[in-house]
């Protein structure tokens, strides 16, 4: 109820704004522009984001699953972590917008680029949180396993790896953003021909001759998309995470 | 190895920490079916003591046998209970789930007639718990959720680590009593470390009193109250002599 009023009144603010200012089409135009091009295309729209929200879905995913391979390595050997540890904190800083062109000449323009560069950039977040998760496991329990000789398997499905699940939440609720970001700019890469709002967002920029519905027809997909995403991330959140003091109302 | 009787055996078993003396060496036995209690003060050792028996941590002199093997051989045939001071319960498990967690593992080791999960949560008045979640317990209901795991595994040995001492007294009273029923019919040997008198003398065929920091064992006291323990035997004048008897001992441990 507040949260759409709170939407309603930010577009009403953004389309009088535009208007009364008279704000140049090409810095900005009204929402209500933007919503009559959603509108009169939605087909092609739906496809667009469809891509995007695939690309992004498989790579963040890619990314969820090795990070749980390789964070289940690193919680294990402590000197794997130490060694691992200043390359990932590499990737984590270092801007991938200045050097995703080495990967498209690497991959190639299109998905293989797409799906690496979504994939990559969200790993680290994932493996650092996997390894902090596992290894946050409770020491009485893990004592209690090994008291009678529980196989390290069996350690990491009944305890390390639920003992990691709220912190890779958190961890995917951050990367859901970031692999979104790093899927709508892999795929406005050059000659790029996998599709999604990225690509649709670039070539409007290319033709430098209006358009800017299509280019801002591709923000709002991409930002309605964000939010389904994280919508769909707390939701499984809180149906795997019930147990969780983080998801428990305080009652009465 | 197999001259030695059922049971578990310290022989001169000490333990180190680097420049500081946890243990001095101690003698100590449990029969088969028998409870032994190590009373002590805090930070006596005794902890360490058990879990040098657990084959948690390795003796820095002499031996400790089970059954004449190795505490690392009970332990991957599933031989031991072990409950720890803090119940432990796995948070996304539901109480009954918990209750079978150490059933679940190493598989293997089960013995052929595993006990039933559903009738000792009965016992200990959790059967209406079952499908709950730990959070949802209070500390005494996780506790009694920690021994029906530990009893579930129907291992010949429990080793308990002060299973109560973060309950309040009350609570502590109705652990003391419900762990000697569970415990009495099913001839278990049970080491039990504590620094209650109470818990002591109630649970106890025999108590050794160990010694502050590095703990030794002041004296063996044998606990002749017949079995099985109630909670009136708690205002026997025979209880009482025995908690005195254990009182002087402690603090003769202590003032050495």
């Amino acid at each position: 109820m507040w949260a759409t009023a709170g939407v309603v009144a930010f577009a009403l603010a953004w389309e009088t704004w535009v208007r009364l200012r008279d704000v140049k089409p090409f810095v900005l135009i009204p929402p209500s522009r933007i919503a009559s091009e959603l509108a009169d295309h939605p087909r092609f729209w739906v496809e667009q984001t469809w891509a995007t929200a695939w690309h992004t879905v498989v790579g963040v995913s890619f990314a969820l699953l090795s990070a749980m391979v390789v964070g289940a390595a690193l919680a294990a050997f402590r000197p794997l972590e130490w060694a691992a540890q200043p390359v990932l904190v590499l990737v984590m800083v270092t801007p991938w917008v200045a050097y995703i062109t080495s990967v498209v000449l690497w991959l190639g323009a299109g998905t293989p680029t797409i799906l690496f560069m979504v994939a990559f950039v969200t790993f680290p977040p994932f493996a650092f949180a996997a390894v902090l998760g596992m290894r946050s496991a409770d020491v009485a329990a893990r004592e209690l396993l090994r008291s009678v000789d529980a196989s390290r398997p069996e350690v990491f499905w009944r305890l390390r790896l639920p003992s990691a699940l709220p912190s890779l939440f958190t961890a995917a609720r951050f990367a859901t953003g970031l692999g979104l970001a790093a899927a709508y700019f892999a795929e406005g890469g050059s000659s790029s021909t996998a599709g999604g709002l990225g690509e649709v967002g670039k070539r409007v920029t290319l033709n430098a001759t209006g358009g800017y519905e299509i280019l801002w027809g591709s923000i709002v997909c991409a930002a309605l998309l964000g939010v389904v995403l994280l919508v769909a991330v707390t939701t499984l959140e809180r149906r795997l995470l019930s147990w969780h003091a983080s998801q428990r109302l305080v009652i009465g | 190895m197999t001259d030695l009787p059922p049971g578990i055996a310290l022989e001169h078993v000490s333990k180190r920490f680097g420049a500081v003396a946890a243990l001095d060496p101690v003698d100590l036995t449990v029969a088969a079916g028998e409870v032994v209690t190590v009373l002590g003060p805090s930070g006596c050792g005794k902890t360490t003591l058990l879990r040098l028996v657990g084959g948690l941590e390795r003796p820095s002199t002499g031996v400790v046998t089970i059954d004449g093997g190795t505490p690392e051989a009970a332990r991957t045939h599933k031989r031991i209970g072990f409950v720890p001071q803090s119940p432990a319960l796995l948070p996304w498990r539901t109480v009954a789930a918990n209750a079978r967690l150490l059933q679940d593992v190493n598989r293997g080791a089960n013995p052929a007639a595993l006990p039933d999960v559903d009738a000792l949560l009965d016992q200990v008045g959790l059967a209406e718990f079952a499908g709950a979640h730990p959070h949802e317990l209070s500390g005494g209901m996780q506790q009694r959720v920690a021994l029906v795991r530990a009893v579930a595994l129907g291992a010949p040995y429990l080793l308990m680590d002060e299973p109560f001492a973060a309950l309040d007294e009350i609570t502590r009273a109705d652990m003391r009593h419900l762990l000697a029923d569970l415990c009495e019919p099913l001839n278990t040997a049970v080491l039990f470390v504590t620094h209650s008198l109470a818990e002591a003398v109630y649970l106890s065929d025999r108590v050794a009193v160990l010694s502050s920091r590095p703990g030794r064992i002041v004296d063996v006291v044998d606990v002749p109250l017949p079995r099985p323990r109630t909670a009136e035997l708690e205002d026997d004048p025979a209880f009482f002599a025995i908690e005195t008897e254990l009182r002087h001992l402690l603090h003769q441990g202590a003032g050495r």
